[in-house]
């Protein structure tokens, strides 16, 4: 079965991807598609500009609902400028992290106060 | 008794008589509140400056500019400033004005418009690389984005100016919200300090965000800013911090500034394309 495709352009309604609220409607829907099982492809074809706001909800989210096996074998990205591939890795790397263990925000924030020296 | 604001530019010394000018102030209710604005005023400072005027005109007390220089009258007139005083505006002749905004931190699309107005529509602007003015772009939304996300402002205001012979663009984004070291100790529960909170924050992947990743933006600003050349200055409550080409700096205001300051000075004539990110590779994202 061809993967579903969904475009970021039209479900934001412009190529200023900026707000992590718009990017809560990209992650809703990418999370139907592999609620069923499916294949996804998420088109980022006429965007302009993007945060890592966005990108946090839209796609980093995913790493909390869904295993990173499902989401390598089911997601993939197309039409993205090479600058923006960048600051998803970047999303990505630190969404995989984070939910991991939240809990080591708490320790940075004792490491910066110098509660562990 | 008149509050004076002298020769502003953009050192803790001037956040800091800002932050004076609203705590002097903070607790009249129905007065006048006269102001003088003296010798210099760094045209980016009209954001802190709006911000604090507001929080004392929502005590309906009554802002009057009982005298400005003319020169610094001529640049808060041309960057639409003094508008919101009663005063004309002036038409910016040399194009060298970011103008004066203040908004609602919903108004995402209209600071689209703003950014894509002030800094991608603009001949006049100096002759920068395509990769940089997105970078620059970029780097102004994801501020906004914050505010909006984290600051629970009443408005955000804006502010900035080219300085086409010293190839720098600074610009400020100020809330009137909770500050970085309240937020922080509502996270976490941790009585931080506010340069504390400040220096927590500009560090990759910290965030207060509970349930979401996060704490890119302020970490990718601090990247471009280094390897740019540039300048950054956050100013929450009574943290001041800066980071330029001589390294870190942190002070402790005397008074407290009522919400967050971020102003960034970037260098027009960097031609460098640096990839602020790890080398791309499209196959192996996930």
């Amino acid at each position: 079965m061809n993967p579903i495709r969904i475009s970021v352009f039209n479900l934001v309604g412009s190529g200023f991807c900026v707000e992590a609220k718009d990017g809560d409607a990209v992650f809703i829907s990418i999370s139907k598609v592999l609620q069923q099982e499916q294949s996804v492809e998420i088109s980022f074809q006429n965007v302009e500009m993007l945060t890592s706001a966005f990108l946090n909800t839209a796609i980093g989210q995913l790493y909390r609902d869904f295993s990173e096996e499902k989401i390598r074998a089911l997601v993939k990205v197309v039409d993205m400028a090479d600058a923006d591939i960048a600051l998803l890795r970047r999303v990505i790397e630190t969404a995989k992290l984070y939910y991991k263990d939240p809990s080591w925000l708490e320790e940075s924030v004792k490491l910066i106060m110098g509660e562990d020296e | 008794m008149i509050n004076v604001l002298n020769n502003i530019h953009s050192s803790s010394a001037d956040y800091a008589q800002i932050a004076a000018l609203y705590d002097k102030n903070k607790d009249k209710f129905f007065e006048k509140i006269p102001v003088q604005l003296s010798q210099w005023f760094d045209a980016n400072m009209a954001a802190p400056l709006g911000a604090v005027l507001d929080l004392l005109e929502d005590n309906l007390n009554d802002i009057a500019f009982e005298h400005i220089d003319n020169n610094i009258k001529t640049i808060l007139q041309k960057n639409g400033f003094l508008k919101h005083f009663g005063f004309a505006h002036q038409p910016d002749s040399y194009c060298t004005t970011i103008q004066y905004q203040k908004m609602k931190p919903d108004d995402g699309r209209y600071f689209y418009g703003y950014v894509t107005d002030q800094f991608l529509n603009r001949s006049e602007l100096p002759n920068m690389s395509e990769w940089l003015r997105k970078k620059m772009i970029e780097a102004m939304l994801e501020l906004f984005v914050n505010a909006q996300i984290h600051s629970e402002t009443k408005h955000i205001y804006t502010c900035g100016q080219f300085f086409p012979k010293r190839y720098t663009i600074e610009f400020c984004i100020v809330d009137t919200g909770i500050g970085f070291k309240r937020k922080i100790i509502r996270r976490f529960n941790k009585n931080i300090s506010a340069v504390e909170a400040i220096r927590w924050a500009v560090k990759d992947r910290n965030t207060t965000k509970v349930g979401v990743s996060g704490g890119i933006g302020l970490a990718l600003l601090g990247e471009f800013v280094r390897l740019n050349n540039g300048k950054l200055q956050i100013i929450s409550y009574d943290g001041f911090y800066q980071y330029d080409s001589s390294g870190e700096q942190v002070e402790t205001l005397a008074k407290g500034f009522p919400g967050t300051i971020v102003n960034v000075v970037f260098r027009t004539d960097d031609t460098n394309n640096y990839s602020l990110v790890s080398e791309s590779n499209k196959t192996d994202l996930f």
